[in-house]
């Protein structure tokens, strides 16, 4: 199942770093990573697309909460196989 | 994403800092931060990129002495940083104080990496203070630089670059509420040099906006049980004819030993610890099982194996205690689960009632609510049967042997202390016959590298112990191999006149690689045996200051030893040379399930239990 992460940020020396470590370290691949400006100069928006099943999700998402500059975590997930007409699910 | 926009938040409220508004160098900064924490001791090795800190350390103390003429903040100098690490870190463990170490750029940071990831696997609260190389020469390759925030970030709970040498105050201050609040942990910072040196003033208030972090931890802190939730909890509860505690380090962590004792007695609840949870419940209490998992006693894995409800306490169901997850508990028909760490929720096993809050207000907030019922379960049954484990399945080793073995060393010390010693260890077989024969009456006791398993740790952390409890009786109990690790340390027992006692437990080796080379790989001891090994573990303790240091090798004098050993008044170092085919058990295998523990040849196990260990697939085998 594909999930869409999005993580808002503190634009601190290092935390883009930490979280795309945060993914390798606990062996989660991320498909794809867009990071934007945000009207404040000190957030940053990232958008994370990555597949696995709820377990995994649930489990990284919060492991992510856990890192320090992360304000905000959000996912989006596509429920069902990748190809199966979609159904769009949210979490807190 | 690299643009260090944080600004730190300026100073309010009504508490004015008496040296608000002083000007300050950056390195003098740190110290006053450091002092405003309630610093007792520092440790720490120096070196070009933090020289100004250990300058400003050493003014410090020299403008500050204590009455009784002694420095306020001691810089304790270890023979390699990562004593410094472990030093801090067995400071943390044994007063629930964040402990500080202070090291240089480049090899002293890289130095540290083990203790603090030690300390993070274990849920330590650290402050590491790393010099750097001046932000104008960062990744430059320059002399002794080393990409800290980076290899730091991947092992710790947070890491600091600090790049503003006007956020330098305030990154400190936070650093500390980090470290110690939430899920405790280390925090390293990054301080390059040119920083430490920058002209500032002092505000002695600031702390970094850290907006997520907090939000989160409010949640969690302000979290408390309601109603509904002790109500389903009880209803689970009357419905079980067998429940079990499993308390693990959060225990500890939380100071929720108190309340997790009225907890117990109030239902009547018997309670088993994890490794790191020694100590979070007396173990000489009456309904204590001591400690579970691959190598817990045999009758608290059998009541792990019985119990059909399961209160798992700041504990996280890690591989040595639920090796198959799903074969974990298997009559469990209800788990229970508090943590501070959502992430630890239903992790490993699903939880079917969980709590994410602070240990001691759930566990109080119960026993209120459970008494004010009257509610007591009838657990005659089940106290009988744990009863039973524990008088059928009792510890024991082989008595009659003429060789010494481990187990009879460690009651002979356990007979003198009676579970009041503060304990260290290293890893490995002797860690495990010390968190087994010993009795812990209270937390912050026994101090154990759980997670990372390091060798090494016993020494320096014993010695960080002594600095937070000098008046406590602080043992290692070491092995031949660990000791080794850190042996530099012994100098640094008697550089500070510190009356510890140290005991190396030798079995000419790597004990416990040689039982798992016995059990899974055909009894090939590659590099295991150390019998060609020259060291004189006397000669070396008496090298450096050891007034009393003897080898222990005639059983008959095991007694008398132990005795005039403990009785020293000073640091002493005690060598034992055990039985080295001497094994740990019971033993549930790497993969196995409890059902498959074996006890070995000295303690009764049940059923149609293997004696030997069984082979499991080695894909599954850790
Ligand atoms: C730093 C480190 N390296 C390797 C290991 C793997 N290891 C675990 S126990 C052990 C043997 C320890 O020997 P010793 O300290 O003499 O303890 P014993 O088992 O003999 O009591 C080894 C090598 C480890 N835990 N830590
Ligand atoms: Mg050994």
């Amino acid at each position: 199942m594909k999930h869409t992460l999005s993580i808002l940020l503190q634009n601190e020396s290092g935390a883009l770093a930490r979280v795309a470590g945060l993914f390798a370290a606990r062996h989660c691949n991320i498909d794809a990573l867009t990071v934007a400006a945000t009207h404040d100069p000190s957030v940053s928006q990232l958008t994370l697309v990555l597949h696995g099943s709820a377990a995994v999700l649930e489990q990284i998402v919060r492991q992510t909460r856990k890192l320090v500059d992360v304000i905000d975590v959000n996912t989006l997930s596509l429920v069902g196989d990748d190809n199966a007409p979609l159904a769009l699910a949210t979490q807190p | 994403m690299t643009t260090p926009t944080q600004t730190a938040l300026a100073a309010t409220g009504t508490d004015h800092h008496p040296l608000a508004g002083q000007p300050m160098t950056g390195a003098e900064v740190v110290v006053q931060v450091l002092a405003d924490e309630g610093c007792g001791v520092l440790f720490g090795y120096s070196g070009g990129a933090i020289l100004p800190v250990y300058d400003a350390v050493f003014r410090y103390n020299a403008g500050h002495p204590q009455a009784d003429g002694r420095e306020p903040m001691p810089l304790v100098v270890p023979a390699n940083e990562q004593g410094a690490g472990f030093m801090a870190a067995g400071y943390a463990r044994a007063s629930g104080r964040v402990g500080v170490a202070i090291v240089t750029s480049g090899p002293g940071a890289t130095n540290m990496v083990t203790p603090i990831r030690d300390a993070m696997a274990d849920s330590i609260p650290l402050v590491a203070i790393c010099g750097q190389v001046p932000t104008s020469s960062l990744g430059s390759d320059a002399f002794q630089e080393a990409p800290v925030s980076n290899i730091m970030g991947a092992c710790a709970k947070h890491v600091f670059l600090v790049t503003e040498a006007e956020t330098l105050e305030a990154t400190l201050r936070t650093a500390f509420e980090i470290a110690r609040s939430g899920r405790p942990g280390p925090v390293v910072v990054d301080v390059p040099k040119n920083v430490q040196n920058a002209a500032l003033r002092f505000d002695g208030a600031s702390r970094l906006p850290i907006p997520g972090y907090r939000a989160r931890l409010r949640a969690a802190e302000n979290a408390r049980l309601d109603d509904e939730a002790c109500a389903r909890f009880f209803a689970a509860l009357a419905q079980a004819k067998r429940p079990l505690v499993y308390a693990g380090g959060g225990v500890v962590a939380a100071g929720a030993a108190p309340a997790l004792r009225a907890f117990a007695e109030a239902f009547g609840l018997p309670v088993t610890t994890t490794l790191m949870g020694l100590g979070g419940f007396d173990t000489t209490h009456p309904q204590a099982l001591h400690m579970l998992g691959m190598h817990g006693t045999a009758y608290a894995n059998y009541a792990v194996e019985d119990c059909d409800f399961l209160l798992a306490l700041g504990a996280r169901f890690d591989d040595r205690v639920a090796g198959v997850p799903d074969k974990f508990a298997p009559g469990a028909t209800f788990i229970a689960q508090v943590d501070i760490d959502p992430a630890e929720v239903g992790k490993v096993k699903p939880a079917d009632w969980h709590h994410v809050g602070p240990l001691a207000a759930a566990l109080e907030r119960l026993t209120r609510y459970g008494q004010a019922r009257g509610i007591r379960p009838p657990l005659d049954d089940w106290h009988a049967h744990v009863a039973a484990l524990k008088r059928d399945h009792a510890m024991d080793y082989d008595r009659e042997s003429p060789l010494i073995q481990p187990q009879a060393v460690i009651e002979a010390i356990n007979r003198r202390t009676r579970g009041r010693a503060v304990v260290s260890t290293g890893v490995g077989q002797h860690q495990m016959w010390a968190a087994q024969y010993f009795d812990f009456r209270e937390p912050r006791q026994w101090l154990t590298s759980g997670s990372m398993g390091t060798m090494g740790f016993g020494l320096p952390a014993a010695i960080g112990a002594q600095f937070a409890r000098p008046d406590a009786l602080v043992l290692d109990i070491d092995g031949d191999a660990s000791i080794r690790m850190n042996l530099g340390e012994l100098e640094t027992v008697t550089t500070y006149g510190l009356p510890l006692k140290v005991v190396v437990l030798n079995n000419v080796g790597d004990g416990m690689v040689r039982q798992w080379q016995k059990l899974y790989f055909g009894h090939r001891f590659a590099a295991s045996d150390k019998s060609l090994h020259r060291k004189d573990f006397i000669k070396a303790a008496e090298a450096d200051g050891f007034a009393w240091a003897r080898r222990l090798e005639d059983k008959a004098a095991l007694e008398a030893t132990i005795e005039d050993f403990l009785a020293f008044d000073g640091p002493a170092f005690l060598e034992v040379m055990i039985d080295p085919d001497a094994g740990v058990y019971p033993m549930v295998g790497p993969g196995a399930t409890y059902a498959q523990m074996i006890t070995g040849e000295f303690i009764a196990s049940r059923g149609a239990v293997p004696v030997e260990a069984v082979e499991v697939p080695s894909t599954s085998m850790f």
